[in-house]
């Protein structure tokens, strides 16, 4: 049972601050800042307790969403909740930020109040919600170029054509005067997460994705959508047979409003989307990827006669030319003084960072199939032996437009009825690197 | 113009302003100020004196203006409730609107309003509310219920709500259904006894049909609320498992895991050659494992969960190793979690793995992460028994990075394996001694001087080693310096001809230059041990010493059983039963695992051991858990058994340099020796009242019980004369507690062995045990006790002496009695006067004392004598006491001091009883 309901942002201003059961007092708002921002590192921040108060919050869009309870309540509703109260807050006013939470505020309590009755959440659909809610969003400036929030999915590839623009998905879901030229528009986002280990022998050690499949509706009437994947999609290890180019995947959920009567022989996802962002599947494979990882490093290190630790670093991409990858940066363990480097191309840069005792390599651009080198010399004081051992694993972190590792891909999207006037459907897809781990 | 402006108005006359908006004829203006006055509202300005003037707006048709009005009544009326009256009336005309939204917007509004005076006029609309056509309305009135009752409980039960509300139970409209279940499940946590959720297989019917139609909130409720049936057999329980399962897989993480407490409940019935109970265990795995692909918060959460079900059937993830593997961007909070049911799964299958795991991180760069990696290898080579020597190379690789904080974690674990596989790899001190300068932690100092004094013969130079640590050693910190003196006692008794001057040393350094008792008292102890008899010194501290067991901070089964109970709930993050953090009557109530039926198994599961690493069944009792906690080790360790009788002879002789401050609290069991060295008088025996006749021959066809209570050596016992009246033969005695206060229960059977014959009478003494179930009785000390015999069932109820319930370490240290006694709040404290008392006040401390209330400190204050004394409940539960005794005054008055007052009359009693006797 949630006790209390309060967002404030990063500063510790009280944006919004609901009590529900009149058991706990506004002090608490207070109380919490105080504790969240006085935590130190390796304190696990997810749950704190002041005397009877118990505050469970998650950071989203630079601001605290706090709920506190004080009965022996569930940490997972609560955070599941939090979650899907910041979904709402962004169907409805657009994009999460303090001063789109500011604008609204009465429609964020009006929202609150529909929400949960007496710490008792009721409903977080949008659909649902929607006959209730009186209050109009307030929309802030559809893009800026300093909201960078929503630039980080999709954004780096604007310069390439075929890709929605990356304002389209930030207005609010719920407008009655149809502003924005009412486009019916409808995003289909396939995003997945790799993590990979691959041993200091190159032997992959682990390999696992994580996959979801996002539905972001702007249509008003949709009544039912199909979602076609790969015939050859299959779950679970036994179904595999033949050589065949199958996509698999280990485990898969679905949400609950999506009917699978169609699934099993034609892989087709039936679902009426509501409107507003959804995740309709989530699905996870390990240890088995259909394809070699994207990424290859040959490490060697030595020491020269000056006393100094030789670490050249080859780099190589192992995914079809045509790709190319926006991003990379690589860091690298260590407890290194100084550092000078030989990189293979002028834009790419690299530096020390002490406090994370990390050699940090930035690469702006890698063509697919290409193979990349650097040499870093590093000064160590008191070089032994033993120092060797202490180079920790290199990192990458990227992220790959167009591109799933699983090779789901959404074979076709259709919308009952056929929707009047114009309407645009989106499929996009991003493969993160969640955790890409090479050991030395 | 947007809302925000609202939050920028900070000029003077703002109230006024706003008044005057308020009032102003046109819609949109008033809806204006309103939003501007829950703005001001929000950041936290005062804006109550706007009340009339907001309320007058209430009266619209502007469905958005009249939530605004609402949120702000419900904000401020609580603090205004003679003008909240003023609102009344429109809610109950709202409640009578033909549009739903407002019927239930007006319900649920008024409920919010804690005015004790609204509550009256709330009845009427929420019965017809109750009964609405429209579910919307119907789901709210439910709620509505519950907030009623928060505020006036006897209103509604009065009002026969609670009977609409389990009507509710059966309605048509899955969300109607969630709420009433959501409510009645928490109106019934504040009424333990009422059986309000008369849970039976119908309404569980009932339930589990809804559950797969409700939003996934509402299955929330239900499942939580399920987990509180106890099925009636293993068919019952396998058929609701069945139901639930599909749960498993739903996207939302609380539903998930509201549905693995349920089978994991559940499963406790099942037996465990079922087909189904395999098939179970197969399924649980997978939503576990898709947990932790969660953002970190749940995730943390998660793992947490996970912890207790590893420690409970390890078995469901005992393939699962990988998932716990860390990832570099995992936050500390998580990897730490991650790594420590790595530990527990570690098994012989796949030790290799987690080893090289390990290795990669201690080096890592997080320091925090680093050590508890070291540490963790050190946890698999005592776990794993063939795993051990590759851990320990794994260690000395660790070691030769030189790394000071890994030298210092690897030295601190590898202590530990020699204490589990003693004299197996003496071959790596010699590189440990290597690393003896850069060691600065107390932690490690300690292992490393454990090291040389257990290895003295072997290590040529050890004399110089424990030398080199003496020079600084009242800088040490204490666990260094018992570690030190008994190290070189060690070597002394190994090498006695080189160390005579070095042992002297250390013990007038630790019994005349130190201050601290622990120091002080061991120094002495070997002193004389090895003054009086060398050989029996030789016995004593080189006695054989027990092996350490793998299972390291392991929750012990009952708690573990009861958080199991509470998966997915703020217990299992903080791996505390609730009652330690939840205030009031929620949450006391214990929740326990069903037991298993058909088969004749226990409930603990035979083969966690096997799962876990194949040498815990043939753990012995004598094998006592590794503690983190050096000192504690070792202070039980190098002083077993043997010690005791020896030192009560040498004590016969105090040597004079003995201080004389020897009363000062003493460490570890010696306490008790020097009481009685030193000449305190045994205590009286405990107060037992006379027998009295429980149940009368009259009732009972012809069995006459009488009895009474008493503690004998730390045992409550319930003593019982069973008089046969009758004309027959009595057998087949057996005796059973109802659920009391204290959670009293037979500690064995009833020892009835022979038939009780006609006019025979027998006297049976029953040891009782007080981990019972407990429920509050009333009066408190109110026992409810059945009895059986081959005749008939007999029940009867009697009263036991608080009394009995006092524990004997129930004496409190001064500075605590002091310092809680003043942390107690006033309002729990009672006082009793106690007449016709005519002992003093010596007197009456010693006859306390015979019942366990210990007098802490006297004070004599104009010829009265104040005593202060403490007593320790079996339940944990502290009472203070303050005893004013006038000399020539045979009044003597009492103060009760406890944070849980319900006592004290109780206690109270129990002084005037062992006063007066």
């Amino acid at each position: 049972m949630i006790s209390q309901v309060f967002i404030l942002s990063s500063k510790g201003d009280h944006l919004i601050y609901k009590d529900f059961r009149g058991e706990a007092g506004k002090d608490a708002v207070n109380k919490f800042y105080e504790m969240v921002t006085a935590l130190t590192g390796g304190q696990p921040p997810v749950v704190m307790k002041h005397k009877e108060l118990h505050f469970v919050h998650i950071r989203q869009g630079g601001l605290y969403w706090v709920a506190t309870t004080k009965a022996d309540a569930s940490p997972f509703t609560i955070i599941e909740f939090l979650n899907r109260l910041t979904a709402l807050v962004k169907d409805y006013c657009g994009c999460l930020s303090e001063k789109s939470v500011q604008m609204n505020f009465a429609l964020i309590y009006e929202l609150l109040d529909e929400v949960v009755d007496f710490g008792y959440i009721q409903t977080t659909s949008t659909d649902i919600l929607k006959n209730f809610i009186q209050t109009e969003a307030v929309s802030s400036k559809p893009f800026s170029l300093f909201d960078l929030s929503n630039v980080g999915l999709f954004g780096a590839d604007t310069q390439q054509n075929k890709v929605a623009p990356s304002a389209a998905a930030t207005r609010p879901i719920v407008s009655s005067q149809g502003e924005q030229g009412g486009k019916n528009e409808i995003f289909v986002d396939v995003i997945e997460r790799m993590s990979v280990v691959i041993g200091a022998n190159g032997v992959l050690m682990k390999a696992d994705i994580e996959g979801e499949i996002r539905v972001k509706c702007y249509m008003p009437s949709c009544s039912e959508m199909r979602i076609g994947l790969n015939e050859e999609f299959s779950i679970g290890k036994s179904q595999l047979s033949g050589y065949g180019a199958a996509v698999r995947v280990d485990e898969c959920s679905f949400h609950q409003a999506v009917r699978l009567d169609e699934f099993d022989t034609y892989r087709i996802l039936k679902v009426c989307p509501s409107q507003g962002e959804q995740t309709v599947m989530q699905y996870q494979l390990c240890d088995d990827l259909p394809t070699a990882p994207p990424f290859r490093l040959f490490p060697s290190i030595e020491r020269d006669s000056g006393g100094r630790l030789l670490m050249y670093l080859k780099l190589r991409c192992d995914l079809p030319p045509k790709r190319s990858l926006p991003l990379l940066s690589l860091f690298s363990p260590s407890l290194f003084s100084s550092l000078s480097q030989e990189l293979s191309s002028p834009d790419q840069s690299a530096e020390l960072q002490p406090k994370n005792k990390a050699v940090h390599w930035e690469i702006p651009r890698f063509p697919g199939g290409a193979q990349l080198s650097a040499l870093f010399k590093l000064e160590v004081s008191g070089l032994s032996a033993a120092s060797l051992q202490e180079v920790g694993p290199v990192s990458l972190s990227f992220e790959l437009p167009k591109y799933t590792s699983t090779g789901l891909q959404i074979r076709f999207l259709r919308l009952s009825p056929i929707q009047p006037g114009p309407s645009q459907r989106w499929v996009r897809y991003v493969t993160h690197s969640d955790s890409y781990t090479i050991r030395i | 113009m947007t809302d925000s402006k609202y939050f920028t108005t900070t000029k003077k006359g703002e109230i006024f302003e706003l008044k005057a908006e308020l009032n102003s004829d046109k819609k949109e203006k008033k809806k204006e100020a309103v939003k501007k006055v829950i703005a001001s509202m929000t950041v936290g300005k005062d804006v109550s004196a706007l009340f009339p003037d907001v309320v007058n707006c209430m009266q619209t048709d502007n469905l958005e203006l009249k939530k605004l009005v609402y949120l702000y009544l419900m904000n401020y009326a609580k603090s205004q409730p003679d003008m909240a009256i003023m609102a009344v009336n429109t809610f109950v005309k709202d409640c009578e609107d033909p549009n739903p939204l407002i019927r239930a917007l007006a319900v649920r509004t008024m409920g919010c309003i804690r005015v004790d005076k609204i509550t009256e006029y709330l009845c009427e609309p929420l019965r017809k509310c109750l009964k609405d056509e429209d579910p919307y309305v119907r789901k709210t009135a439910a709620v509505c219920v519950a907030k009623l009752h928060d505020i006036n409980a006897q209103l509604v039960e009065d009002q026969g709500f609670l009977d609409t509300l389990k009507d509710l139970i059966s309605d048509s409209n899955p969300m109607v259904v969630a709420n009433a279940v959501a409510a009645l499940s928490e109106i019934a946590e504040s009424h333990p006894n009422s059986n309000l959720l008369d849970l039976n297989p119908q309404s569980i019917n009932k339930l589990l049909t809804a559950l797969n139609e409700c939003t996934e909130w509402g299955q929330i409720f239900i499942l939580d609320c399920l987990a509180n049936y106890t099925p009636r057999d293993d068919r019952e329980s396998q058929s609701i498992c069945e139901r639930v399962t599909p749960r498993l897989s739903h996207a939302n993480s609380a539903v998930v895991l509201s549905a693995v407490k349920v089978l994991m409940k559940f499963m406790e019935m099942l037996p465990k050659d079922l087909d189904y109970y395999g098939t179970l265990l197969k399924k649980l795995a997978p939503p576990l494992v898709t947990l932790l692909s969660a953002e970190p918060e749940l995730q943390y959460v998660a793992l947490r969960n996970i912890n207790l079900i590893v420690q409970k059937r390890p078995e469901i993830l005992k393939h699962e190793m990988k998932v716990f593997f860390v990832k570099y961007n995992d936050p500390i909070y998580v990897k730490l979690e991650k790594l420590d049911i790595m530990i527990r799964l570690a098994s012989q299958a796949n030790i290799a793995q987690v080893l090289a795991e390990l290795k990669e991180y201690a080096t890592e760069v997080d320091v925090d992460f680093v050590r508890k990696a070291v540490r963790a290898i050190g946890r698999c080579a005592i776990k794993v028994e063939q795993s051990a020597e590759r851990c320990v190379s794994t260690l000395l690789d660790l070691i030769q990075t030189k790394v000071n904080y890994v030298v210092q974690e690897a030295i601190v674990v590898i202590k530990d394996i020699f204490r589990k596989y003693p004299n197996k790899y003496e071959s790596v001190i010699a590189t440990l001694c290597e690393n003896l300068d850069s060691l600065d932690e107390p932690e490690a100092r300690a292992a490393m001087i454990w090291i040389v004094g257990e290895y003295a013969e072997r290590i040529d130079n050890a004399d110089e080693l424990l030398e080199s640590f003496l020079e600084g050693f009242h800088d040490e910190s204490t666990q260094v310096q018992l570690q030190l003196l008994t190290a070189i006692v060690k070597l002394f008794l190994k090498k006695p001809t080189e160390t005579q001057e070095l042992v002297q040393q250390v013990l007038s350094l630790a019994t005349q230059d130190s201050d601290n008792p622990d120091l002080r008292d061991r120094g002495y102890i070997y002193w004389r041990l090895l003054s009086t008899d060398p050989v029996a010194a030789k016995e004593v501290v080189l006695a054989e010493k027990p092996l350490i067991s793998e299972e390291t901070d392991l929750i012990e089964p009952t708690l573990l059983e009861e958080l199991i109970c509470h998966i997915g709930t703020l217990a299992s993050v903080y791996h505390k039963p609730p009652s330690a953090f939840v205030e009031g009557s929620r949450g006391v109530m214990h929740k326990r695992l069903p037991a298993r039926t058909g088969s004749g198994e226990g409930t603990e599961c035979p083969d966690v051991g096997n799962a876990a690493g194949g040498s815990a069944p043939e753990a012995a009792p004598s094998i006592i858990p590794s503690q983190g906690d050096l000192l504690g080790d070792l202070l039980n360790l190098d002083l077993p058994a043997v010690l005791l009788p020896l030192m009560g002879a040498g004590f016969g002789a105090a040597p004079a340099v003995m201080p004389a401050s020897l009363n000062a609290p003493v460490g570890g069991g010696l306490g008790d020796l020097f009481d009685l060295g030193g000449g305190v008088g045994m205590p009286m025996g405990a107060y037992i009242p006379p027998k009295t006749v429980w149940l009368p021959a009259m009732k009972a066809k012809g069995l006459e019980i009488s009895g009474t209570f008493a503690r004998r050596a730390g045992v409550i016992q319930m003593e019982l004369v069973l008089t046969n009246k009758a004309m027959s033969v009595m057998t087949d005695f057996a005796i059973q507690f109802n659920r009391n206060s204290f959670g009293l229960a037979p500690a064995g059977p009833l020892q009835v062995l022979t038939p009780l014959g006609p006019n025979q009478t027998i006297e049976v003494s029953l040891p009782l045990s007080t981990v019972g179930p407990v429920m509050k009785m009333d009066p408190l000390n109110n026992l409810q006790v059945a009895v059986k015999n081959n005749i008939d069932v007999f029940y009867f109820s009697c009263q036991y002496p608080i009394s009995m319930l006092f524990v004997e370490d129930g004496k409190m240290e001064r500075q605590v009695f002091l310092a809680t006694w003043k942390d107690i709040p006033n309002d729990n404290e009672s006082q009793f006067q106690i007449q016709d008392c005519h002992l003093n006040s010596e007197a009456a401390s010693n006859k306390l004392q015979g019942s366990n209330i210990f007098t802490i400190a006297k004070r004599t204050v104009e010829g009265q004598d104040m005593l202060y004394m403490s007593i320790k409940l079996s339940n944990g539960i502290w009472v203070l006491a303050e005893l004013k005794v006038q000399a020539g005054n045979p009044n003597y008055t009492i103060s009760l001091k406890c944070r849980a007052p319900e006592v004290s009359q109780c206690v109270f009693q129990c002084y005037e009883a062992v006063l007066k006797n």
